[in-house]
Formats: structure tokens, C-alpha cells, sequence
């Protein structure tokens, strides 16, 4: 009698481990079957922008030879990505960017579209950075702008910890640029709308946080991608979207 | 304290003496932390999975590299209090579950608080801080939530440690339920 409980007993939890297999399985696929019909309200707190992430995605401006590109326009993947200069996670993603660029730059795969996203109500020097970038692209064009971006990213250890009155100069005067011209563009407002556009088209699109990406592919199809995530994922993503006609 | 700690380790034995309390407190932790992991991305997965041409196997290769975030999109705490919000998630529930059963009985409020408490709190505090991602913040953004957070000196991190201290305190809770004799007493 008692053999015959014992061994119910492990007959039952020789269950348990596929019915618990099972279950993991269907919450999974629950989750991603909510998100894939744009609707997870009833999942996650976050509904109007999990929506918003896809379904915004149309209002994203077009990419044009005004932007900030690296790499070639007409390459079969475009990656927007919208920054925050004093945002840790940016400066990760950066790096990141640079690989990607690195493997699929140079062939004519991939070209990088940087749009500015400045946190204001946590990163309050990120807009005074944004401005400083433009006027590295003023002063020098468009190879001064990414020479101004990657230097202050590799300078700066985000989070507002720079003086940006020596540091934005300091790094103008490195590539090249002229220091008192730089000043004087960093004073004007000139480029306060720029910025505030570029930052309204992030939100727009559903960005709600940096670094917030949109990868497009050759046939206008756009995926979103939130935070910095790490290289093989980026990778994974330009493979699937190269493969889309 | 020595005793509540007497009452876990009796707790633990008995619970997880069984294997389906095990695989239980397992799959709700690997559920919760990639629904953590994944959170941010929910609409790039959803759009690979409902809307791309690829082959499966290259969409599965983006979800499974997407959990490569955890050390790189985000910080040293928030890793840290995502994984043990996942883990202490799964041994709650898997322990409720057990008690449940074991007595039919139904749970006392403040347990109830406790471990709801944590569960919500952790779920606002997933996110970067440092780059505004939080739930509360998209959830809140029309009250100013980002604002708010930024005022905090975590950045809106303490939500976390509330819910890694909120679970916890529902484990403490729970074990001494099921450390307690079944016996009936006398009032």
C-alpha cells in the first residue's frame, strides 16, 4: 500500500516538470503574442507607449542629406539612432554603433542616421552638448560632427560629471576647429529648434527613453530598438533586416 | 531574527524537498526576468514575430540575443535588484502555491501586502535610470513622473530595493506559516 502511494507520488512529479515547461512556454508566447497585436495593455504598465513604439514609428522624419550620416545614404539599412550625449547607456551604444559600422559600414550595408534626444529633466547639460555637436558640424562639416561625437564620448563619463566650459571647447580645439567661432556658435540660439525637432520626432515615434533606435530597411519597413543593447543582438536585427527586399 | 531565519530554513527544506515546488519557483523566475529582460523591446519582438518575412530561426536568434541587455542596457543595481526580484518573485509564489495546498487555507492580509506590494513596486522600478526608460516615467509622463525620479537619488532605482525588500518580507512571512505546526488551537 504504501509502495503504491510512493510511487504515484513520483509519478506525479515526474509531471511536474513538463506541465511547469509548458506553462513557462505558454507565458512567453502569451507575452509575445500580446505585443505582437500592439495591445499588451493588460500586461504591462507601460500600454500607450509599447503601442506607441510600433505605431509611431510612421512619424519618424525622413532621412535626408541634412542628417548626420555615417556611412553610405543609399545603404540597404539605415539605423536612426535618437542620443542623449550625457547618457551612459549612449555612450555604450556608441561603441556599439561603431562595430556595426566597423563590419557593416564599409561594404555599403549599413549606414548610421545620429538624431539628438536630450533628457533635459535628468541630463541637464545633454542639450548644451547637442548644440555644441552642431556647431562642430557647422564649423567643419559633416566629418567634424562625428570626430566631435566620438571624441566627447570617449572624454566624458556621462551622468552631467563634465564642465562642459572646458570640455566642449577643449575637444572643438582637438579636431581642428576654430575655438573662438565654436564659442560663438555655442552662445547663439541657433540651433535651439534643431535640437527641440529632433527630440519631438523621437517622442513622436515612441521614443521614451535613449538610446531609442529605428532600423529601416531597403523597403521602408522599420523596426524599434530600445536601449543599448548589445552587438550579436544589433547584429541579429541589420541580418534580418538585410534580408527583407 | 533567529528565528525567522530557524523558519526559512524549515520552509525551504520542506518546500523544496519537492521537485514541482522546484520547477515551479524556477519557470516563474526565468518568466519574470524575461519579461523584465524583454520589457523594453516587447514592440521590436512583436514586430519580428508578427510582421517579418524571416525565417524562424533568425527571430529567434534577436530574442535570445536581446537578453545579452541585462549587462549592457542596464546598470550594476538594476541588473543586480531585476535578478533577484525574478528569483525572489518565483520562490514567493511557488511558496504560496505550496502553503495553499498543503492547508487550504486562505493567506492573511499581510502577506497578501506584502508580496503584492513587491511585485508591483519591482515592476515600476524595471528600467534605466539613468536614461529615463522607467515604466513609472511612460506610465506617469503626463504627471511629470521623469521630474520626479530625477529628484530621488537613485533615480527611481529605490523601487527596486522596495520590492527586493517587500519580497523578501513576504518570504519571512510565508515560512513562518508553513514552519508553524498543524495543529488547532485553543482560543
Amino acid at each position: 500500500m504504501e509502495q503504491e502511494i510512493t510511487q504515484q507520488t513520483i509519478q506525479k512529479n515526474n509531471l511536474a516538470i513538463p506541465v511547469a515547461i509548458v506553462i513557462a512556454g505558454a507565458l512567453i508566447a502569451g507575452a509575445v503574442y500580446w505585443s505582437a497585436r500592439g495591445d499588451n495593455v493588460a500586461v504591462a504598465p507601460q500600454p500607450k507607449a509599447e503601442a506607441e513604439n510600433t505605431m509611431g514609428l510612421k512619424n519618424m522624419n525622413p532621412i535626408e542629406d541634412s542628417d548626420h550620416i555615417r556611412g553610405n545614404l543609399n545603404a540597404s539599412v539605415k539605423i536612426v539612432e535618437y542620443s542623449d550625449m550625457e547618457c551612459p547607456f549612449c555612450k555604450r551604444f556608441h561603441s556599439t554603433m561603431e562595430q556595426v559600422m566597423d563590419e557593416y559600414g564599409k561594404g555599403g550595408k549599413v549606414a548610421w542616421v545620429y538624431r539628438h534626444f536630450p533628457l533635459d529633466s535628468i541630463h541637464s547639460q545633454a542639450r548644451t552638448e547637442a548644440v555644441a555637436s552642431e556647431c562642430a558640424n557647422e564649423l567643419g562639416g559633416n566629418d567634424s560632427f562625428w570626430k566631435y561625437i566620438n571624441r566627447f564620448f570617449e572624454l566624458t563619463p556621462s551622468n552631467n560629471q563634465t564642465n562642459i566650459a572646458t570640455v566642449l571647447p577643449q575637444i572643438a580645439r582637438e579636431i581642428g576647429l576654430d575655438e573662438t567661432k565654436f564659442n560663438s556658435c555655442l552662445a547663439s540660439k541657433k540651433y535651439d529648434k534643431h535640437i527641440q525637432d529632433d527630440l519631438d520626432n523621437a517622442t513622436a515615434t515612441g521614443g521614451n527613453g535613449t538610446p531609442w533606435s529605428i532600423v529601416v530597411t531597403k523597403s521602408g519597413k522599420k523596426y524599434p530598438l530600445t536601449g543599448a543593447q548589445p552587438y550579436e543582438a544589433v547584429k541579429q536585427l541589420i541580418e534580418l533586416a538585410l534580408q527583407e527586399k | 531574527m533567529k528565528e525567522n531565519l530557524k523558519n526559512l530554513q524549515v520552509a525551504f527544506s520542506e518546500v523544496f524537498s519537492n521537485t514541482s515546488c522546484i520547477a515551479l519557483a524556477s519557470t516563474l523566475a526565468i518568466a519574470a526576468f524575461l519579461f523584465a529582460v524583454w520589457l523594453p523591446n516587447f514592440g521590436l519582438i512583436g514586430e519580428v514575430f508578427s510582421t517579418s518575412s524571416a525565417p524562424l530561426t533568425a527571430k529567434l536568434k534577436i530574442a535570445i540575443a536581446l537578453l545579452g541587455g541585462i549587462g549592457t542596457n542596464f546598470s550594476f543595481l538594476s541588473a543586480g535588484y531585476t535578478i533577484a526580484i525574478a528569483t525572489l518573485f518565483g520562490i514567493n509564489l511557488a511558496m504560496i502555491v505550496y502553503f495553499l495546498k498543503r492547508t487550504r487555507a486562505g493567506l492573511g492580509r499581510q502577506n497578501l501586502a506584502a508580496g503584492v506590494g513587491g511585485i508591483a513596486s519591482g515592476a515600476l522600478g524595471i528600467g534605466c535610470a539613468a536614461c529615463g526608460s522607467f515604466i513609472l516615467n511612460t506610465a506617469l509622463s503626463s504627471l511629470g513622473a521623469a521630474s520626479a525620479l530625477a529628484i530621488l537619488p537613485l533615480h527611481g532605482g529605490e523601487f527596486g530595493i522596495l520590492s527586493v525588500v517587500l519580497l523578501a518580507f513576504s518570504i519571512i512571512l510565508i515560512s513562518r506559516k508553513i514552519a508553524a505546526p498543524l495543529t488547532c488551537t485553543v482560543k
